[in-house]
């Protein structure tokens, strides 16, 4: 039997089947391309997230009359304590903040059964560090919730350069905060060496992505927990476990 | 090159796609952020509204496609080359595509998407249209 050529020029009638099927699935890939586009609509909201924000007022009245300390929002007498890892600039976390915390607080927070405990993780770019700086800032004034809700109502396209000192001017006097004190403190030492406790907390626990979130009860070691959703059945679920001990 | 190392080859590198495809779709389901390598942008990619086809995510689309070329490896036919080259010229002409939007619409990068459109697929694409382009073996 005469040895098998391997690398024997292609016959014609195989080249004529392989430009006929290759061309046939780019076409098919076009087509689908095509309809996708089509279907879809012009719907951009999830990238082109750049907005005008809610209405002032309207995402502070989530957090009326709730006690802050700093990064603490609700009842210092509140034995549990569910603790979310965020970037500011993190869609996913835009989602979770309208999605899932107006719930947590309204169940939660306000009868003053859990506090929650903001915590910042900046690692998707130059924007995020910008923004948590002032939001840890805004803390010193009593209002670090209501000024990340407001940046996360401006959110923009990521590291686009949208947290202007433009927008944290106007979320800063929409909320009452004194803008020169705000940016002072996001200029701060102080206001740098939380920011990196907290960067420090995630590396110590892992936190491979946001928003990620742990539960406390007391002054027990927090244990991470995973909502498979937003929705506030899911987190229902892990509070009234640990609101049971 | 031989045969059987062009096809060991395809093999390969179908199955880093599959990896790689597979990790995006597990991204996907997840309902937090991951943190990607390379810094941001897997974020917004995997929750813009280009992620899915038909309300299928694309990386999963992209994991069938890997696995159909594996399975056309096993199977090594001269039709079976022939159609793992055409899913995978169809792949690189969807991964075009797919970096065009990054750049163009989504204005944001994902590194494994990258990785994925610009390394890989076109690699299985040079690799299955280089096999199938070639004679099958004389049978004698």
């Amino acid at each position: 039997m005469p040895p098998v050529d391997q690398t024997a020029p292609p016959s014609g009638s195989g080249r004529r089947n392989l430009i006929l099927a290759a061309g046939a699935a780019v076409l098919v890939v076009a087509a689908i391309v095509v309809a996708s586009l089509v279907f879809r609509g012009g719907d951009d909201e999830a990238t082109e997230t750049t907005g005008t924000g809610t209405t002032p007022g309207e995402i502070g009245a989530l957090f009326e009359g709730i006690p802050q300390d700093r990064a603490v929002l609700g009842s210092p007498d509140a034995t549990v304590t569910m603790i979310q890892f965020e970037d500011l600039q993190c869609p996913v976390c835009k989602r979770y903040q309208e999605e899932g915390l107006p719930g947590i607080v309204e169940e939660y927070v306000q009868p003053g059964k859990v506090k929650l405990r903001f915590a910042g993780l900046a690692f998707i770019g130059p924007d995020s560090e910008k923004a948590l700086l002032h939001v840890i800032a805004a803390g010193a004034q009593g209002k670090l919730w209501q000024y990340a809700d407001e940046l996360y109502a401006n959110q923009g396209a990521e590291n686009s350069g949208w947290v202007t000192d433009a927008l944290l001017k106007r979320v800063a006097g929409d909320l009452g905060l004194d803008f020169a004190k705000l940016q002072k403190d996001a200029d701060s030492k102080a206001v740098l060496d939380q920011a990196n406790a907290m960067a420090t907390e995630a590396s110590e626990r892992q936190v491979p992505g946001t928003p990620w979130f742990y539960v406390q009860i007391g002054d027990g070691e927090p244990y991470e927990v995973r909502p498979s959703s937003f929705a506030v059945e899911e987190f229902r679920q892990i509070l009234d476990d640990a609101l049971a001990g | 090159m031989s045969d059987r190392a062009l096809r060991f080859g395809v093999g390969a590198v179908a199955l880093v796609g599959a990896a790689v495809a597979g990790y995006l779709t597990y991204v996907h389901y997840q309902p937090e952020s991951l943190i990607c390598t390379g810094g941001g942008g897997c974020e917004t990619v995997q929750e813009s509204s280009y992620a899915e086809l038909f309300g299928i995510p694309v990386a999963l689309l992209g994991l069938l496609a890997y696995l159909a070329v594996l399975g056309l490896v096993i199977w090594d036919s001269e039709l079976a080359r022939t159609l793992a080259a055409a899913i995978a010229l169809g792949g690189l002409a969807f991964a075009g595509y797919l970096v065009a939007l990054q750049a163009l619409v989504i204005d944001a990068w994902c590194v494994w998407c990258l990785v994925n459109d610009l390394i890989v697929v076109p690699t299985l694409a040079v690799l299955t249209v280089w096999r199938a382009a070639r004679a099958a073996p004389a049978a004698t």
